[in-house]
């Protein structure tokens, strides 16, 4: 404490000074770097086209996913264009989506949609329009169905993904099955004998109520091969029948027979199809997708024994529904031309014909799934033709989301033995007819 | 000449009171006053800048009816219509039920054990710097982390909870650990409470470390046995630091969002939503922003209750100098 | 110190000890072996420990894949640093502020800061999300630290101020009588003591700030993404190889745990005086 007294002021002053400095130095220099780090370098004559993706191995664009970079380059150069990816895991999608739209700031030009067109339609245009005739003509057209809202077109899906049977051939093999099955009553008996050996009959991700690919989608499958459908003309539902709880009970049926009782907490459809390419289950739905990793031996140990099939038929024959993976363009884009171009360019004969050899998943071009070299590399190609010739209706509406969770999670306390099917489906249809008309 | 000291030298009795004040102009109170407004400043601006309008918004907000249209944000002020809805809900009735279960079991079991460990910690046997060393890591793990790790162990096919158990013979078929909601529910219960003893238990290692020996020994020559000295000596004097962990588990317990959203997604069955996830579903998976805000608030609500008798705990025993 | 230990009490405490250990450790210790094993090996049922299953395989496709761990890195580095400098230089002048001064308001400021810590992120999210939009610093580290500074300043001036509470007023008190100001008692005599709470209130806000999920989830786009976004990212939808997962994990906590440890008695003496006061 002398010491304070001895020293003059000016000098502590003085020190204090470069202390304070040197604090603030400390505190601002990462600071300064921080908002550096900030600035984006400016492009002169190119046209910046920002687009909002999944990650591989989920469907992703050249650039984000690694095929046809050549391509996506020279279409660069040719457009004076510079396409940059922000790519997150897809369960994170729709969140972004949400919050970025929310907030109304601009953020992405081309935005991946599944089945969320008709909830965000008021941030997006309906750039579909426009599309080149030839692209359209060269793709089924029902494939614009879960893209349209309100009469307007606003997107393109790019691959065509129903789902369809994949079964294991040599568990087939083995318990004496020839062939896959066809009918409702052939699934539940083949799931019941071929769980032995290890394995299961069925495996399916009943963990995530919501969403396509979710439990509420799945049940909406079975729902259309009873010959049911979600929604009336005034968009109330009309599930509550027989189609409905006769769909549901083939799920609780399955899932007492046959079904890998960990389905219940298969959150993503990775966790079910690790189940099938490790060996442990005979028979799942899958999106045309599973076919690729099923070949490749450090991630399958079923390669080469995979076999697809046309889903089993119900009562009112076979149906599936669509991924709706599409691409849209937003609202607030600057430059629509240009982002219509890329999407054209993502949908181009050679860019599908990569798309599908390199990652797996199919073209939407009619004349690229009938191309030789695609049929070839993935068989299953031929069979989800097949399915798209039957309904494959996902039943998109803005309250998706919302009609999803709800339906989900009372299928899930059904397949739990909570209650009835019947009672399930009553309580879905209040639940739905209250969502709707909250939306009014 | 006045020198910047002389203030606090009068204070302390060594100028007669005033003097050098009244020569300054401004008195001993003000000066002292001007540099804890002056330090206290910045740090209440920036909070209140940052979190004011957030947080005002998100009440004004939860009083509303709110739409998503092209480009902006429609509301309808509807009072407390989101909140009376709430009421009716029967996924916010569950939620409720989920957090109140699971708010209560956690802080007992990380209470209760974390003072074990903390006991167990004090002994000499346990003064080794190893098992502090063990406190600190669960608490470092990222809470993402955590549960992308026990989402692994507690794989239903390949995780290695299954295995050992079924190689010590305690099950025949492998457990689908999150397969129902209250098994969910509980899994989600241990995997936190793993994942928060350690903290806690630092906390009343340092509450015991605070008695004096001098205790123990007088209640020792006294006759007391170990249960007794329990009883009557380190509970007692670990009160308060025991209201201040329970009080902190239990405001941590109402946070949990990271676990929840990569274990179960509040799944099966909405079995392990708990009323932060609830809020999270109802604003960014439904768009449902108001009655999203709604549930948020209420969690904030009942922490705000707690979080008054935490700070009416702690007051008694501060000291402030004069000023 | 309770007593004369028998051999049965001895052995209990040694046993409790070694189930507190292995509880503690198991989780972690499983962590990094399933890291360093194949796919296969994992997916054998039970898992297969023999030598040739293991492998640093995981650990460099986790570095060559498209999620870029070592940006994560760089930006979880870059904010949390930033975010617990600012975090001291404010709160610890606050904190004694509040400490040591009846100022008027003190009580309902006390409370705000503790109220600051009791919502969920979420209730902020959209309202955050807009007004950083509205600057210009969604995908920026600087927005990153301005909204950890939110609850990370908080923390600060909280543990700090339970802790200033606790140092008797006698050497400042001794230090006023020399004729130091206010200013000079802080800086020369409450700060070089309070050094080990100073500190460890600087690891906690560190260690938050690098674990910190949601906002990170909800503010960044590309450039800014910190770790436990990546680590999440590694949870896709149609496949999951379990070793890459624990291998992005080991590698996104290792850091942090590191410090932890190094620093553990910092953490525990000076932490532990803040929280709660003799």
């Amino acid at each position: 404490m002398r010491k304070l007294i001895g020293t003059p002021a000016s000098s502590l002053g003085r020190r204090d000074f470069l202390k304070q400095t040197a604090l603030a130095g400390a505190a601002l220099g990462p600071l300064a770097g921080l908002i550096a780090g900030s600035a984006r370098p400016a492009w002169a004559d190119t046209t910046e086209i920002s687009v909002f993706a999944p990650l591989p191995p989920d469907p992703a664009p050249p650039g984000d996913a690694k095929f046809s970079q050549d391509a996506l380059a020279a279409w660069e150069q040719a457009h004076s264009a510079k396409v940059s990816y922000e790519a997150v895991a897809w369960p994170q999608l729709h969140d972004k989506m949400a919050t970025n739209f929310a907030s109304g700031a601009h953020v992405w030009d081309v935005i991946y949609m599944s089945g969320w067109v008709p909830e965000f339609a008021k941030f997006l245009q309906p750039y579909a329009e426009k599309l080149s005739p030839e692209l359209v003509s060269d793709m089924p057209p029902s494939s614009f169905s879960t893209v349209k809202w309100q009469g307007k077109n606003y997107g393109a899906v790019f691959t065509l993904s129903l789902l369809t049977l994949f079964y294991n051939t040599e568990h087939f093999e083995k318990a004496g099955l020839t062939e896959p099955p066809k009918t409702w009553d052939d699934l539940k008996r083949y799931a019941k004998e071929l769980t032995r050996d290890g394995h299961y009959g069925w495996v399916l991700n009943y963990g995530d109520p919501a969403g396509i690919g979710g439990v509420a989608s799945y049940w909406m499958t079975y729902l259309q091969q009873a010959g049911g459908k979600m929604y009336g003309e005034d968009g109330m539902p009309v599930f509550n029948n027989d189609a409905g709880v006769d769909a549901l009970q083939l799920m609780v049926d399955l899932y007492n027979n046959g079904t890998d009782p960990g389905s219940i907490s298969y959150v993503g459809i990775n966790d079910a199809t690790n189940v099938m390419l490790s060996g442990k289950a005979s028979m799942m739905m899958n999106w045309p997708f599973t076919w690729k990793p099923a070949q490749d031996p450090t991630q399958s140990k079923i390669a080469g024994k995979l076999g697809g099939a046309v889903l089993p038929a119900g009562p009112a024959g076979t149906a599936s529904i669509d991924g709706t993976d599409a691409w849209t363009v937003s609202a607030d884009a600057k430059n629509p031309d240009l982002c219509r171009q890329l999407v054209e360019f993502y949908l181009s004969p050679d860019v599908q014909k990569q798309q599908a050899l390199q990652t797996g998943w199919l073209p939407i071009r009619l004349s690229m799934l009938a191309d030789a070299d695609v049929q070839k590399a993935l068989p299953n190609a031929a069979v989800v033709l097949e399915q798209s010739k039957h309904p494959y209706d996902s039943f998109v509406t803005p309250d998706y989301n919302e009609v999803t969770q709800a339906i989900g999670t009372e299928i899930q306390k059904t397949l739990q033995g909570a209650k009835t099917a019947k009672q399930a489906i009553q309580e879905c249809s209040d639940q739905v007819t209250a969502i709707v008309k909250k939306r009014g | 000449m006045l020198r910047s000291g002389d203030g606090n030298r009068e204070e302390a009795g060594l100028i007669p009171p005033n003097t050098a004040t009244k020569m300054a102009g401004i008195t001993l109170q003000q000066r002292r006053r001007r540099f804890g407004v002056g330090a206290l400043l910045p740090a209440v601006v920036i909070i209140l800048a940052i979190l004011a309008y957030p947080m005002a918004a998100s009440l004004w907000l939860s009083l509303h009816h709110v739409e998503l249209a092209s480009g902006t944000v429609a509301e309808s002020f509807i009072g407390l219509a989101n909140y009376a809805a709430l009421l009716d809900d029967d996924s916010f009735r569950l939620a409720v039920a989920n957090s109140a279960y699971f708010s209560v079991c956690e802080v007992a079991l990380v209470v209760g054990l974390g003072l074990g460990v903390a006991l167990l910690l004090n002994h000499p046997l346990g003064r080794s710097g190893f098992f502090r060393v063990l406190l600190i890591i669960p608490w470092a793990i990222a809470p993402v982390a955590n549960a992308v790790l026990w989402k692994w162990i507690l794989n239903s096919n390949y995780g290695i909870l299954n295995a050992i158990f079924t190689e010590l013979g305690l099950i025949d078929n492998y457990v689908t650990w999150l397969g129902t909601p209250g098994r969910a529910l509980n899994m989600l219960l241990l995997v936190d409470v793993w994942k928060s003893i350690p903290f806690i238990a630092l906390l009343l290692l340092a509450g015991l470390q605070k008695i004096p020996a001098m205790l123990y020994r007088a209640a020792w020559l006294d006759g007391a046995n170990t249960w007794q000295q329990f009883r009557f000596i380190t509970l007692p004097s670990l009160r308060t630091t025991l209201a201040i962990a329970i009080i902190l588990q239990t405001l941590w317990s109402f946070k949990l969002f990271d676990l929840v959203y990569v274990l179960t997604r509040g799944g099966p069955a909405d079995g392990t939503v708990l009323l932060n996830y609830l809020a999270y579903r109802e604003t960014f998976n439904f768009l449902h922003i108001g009655s999203g805000a709604a549930v948020a608030n209420v969690v904030f609500f009942i922490s705000l209750i707690l979080a008054i008798a935490y700070i009416r705990m702690l007051r008694p025993g501060g000291r402030k100098v004069p000023a | 110190m309770q007593g004369k230990s028998s051999k049965l009490g001895r052995l209990s405490i040694q046993l409790g000890l070694g189930i507190f250990a292995f509880w503690t450790l198991a989780p972690i210790a499983w962590l990094v072996v399933s890291s360093l094993m194949q796919q296969q090996a994992l997916t054998a049922t039970p898992p297969d420990f023999s030598p040739s299953a293991f492998t640093f395989q995981n650990y460099v496709e986790v570095m060559n894949s498209a999620a870029a761990l070592g940006r994560g890195l760089a930006n979880s580095l870059i904010v949390a640093v930033s975010t617990t400098a600012v975090a001291l230089a404010v709160g610890a002048p606050a904190a004694y502020a509040l400490a040591r001064f009846q100022l008027p308001g003190s009580g309902p400021i006390l409370l705000m800061i503790l109220a600051t810590q009791m919502f969920p992120g979420i209730v902020v999210a959209i309202p955050m999300f807009i007004v950083m939009s509205h600057l210009g610093l969604i995908d920026s580290r600087l927005g990153l630290v301005i909204v950890y500074l939110s609850f990370n300043l908080p923390i600060v001036i909280w543990i700090l101020h339970g802790f200033f509470l606790a140092i008797p007023v006698g050497l400042e008190r001794a230090a006023a009588v020399d004729g130091a100001t206010t200013l000079q008692i802080f800086r020369l005599i409450v700060l070089p003591i309070s050094w080990p709470p100073i500190f460890a209130t600087a690891i906690f806000a560190f260690i938050e700030s690098w674990n910190e999920f949601f906002f990170a989830l909800i503010l960044t786009r590309q450039n800014a993404q910190t770790v436990p976004l990546v680590i999440s990212q590694f949870a896709g939808q149609y496949q999951t190889v379990f070793g890459q997962m624990m291998a992005a994990a080991t590698m996104a906590v290792t850091p942090v745990v590191v410090i932890a440890i190094i620093f553990r008695q910092s953490i525990m003496k000076g932490f532990t005086e803040g929280m709660i006061k003799s």
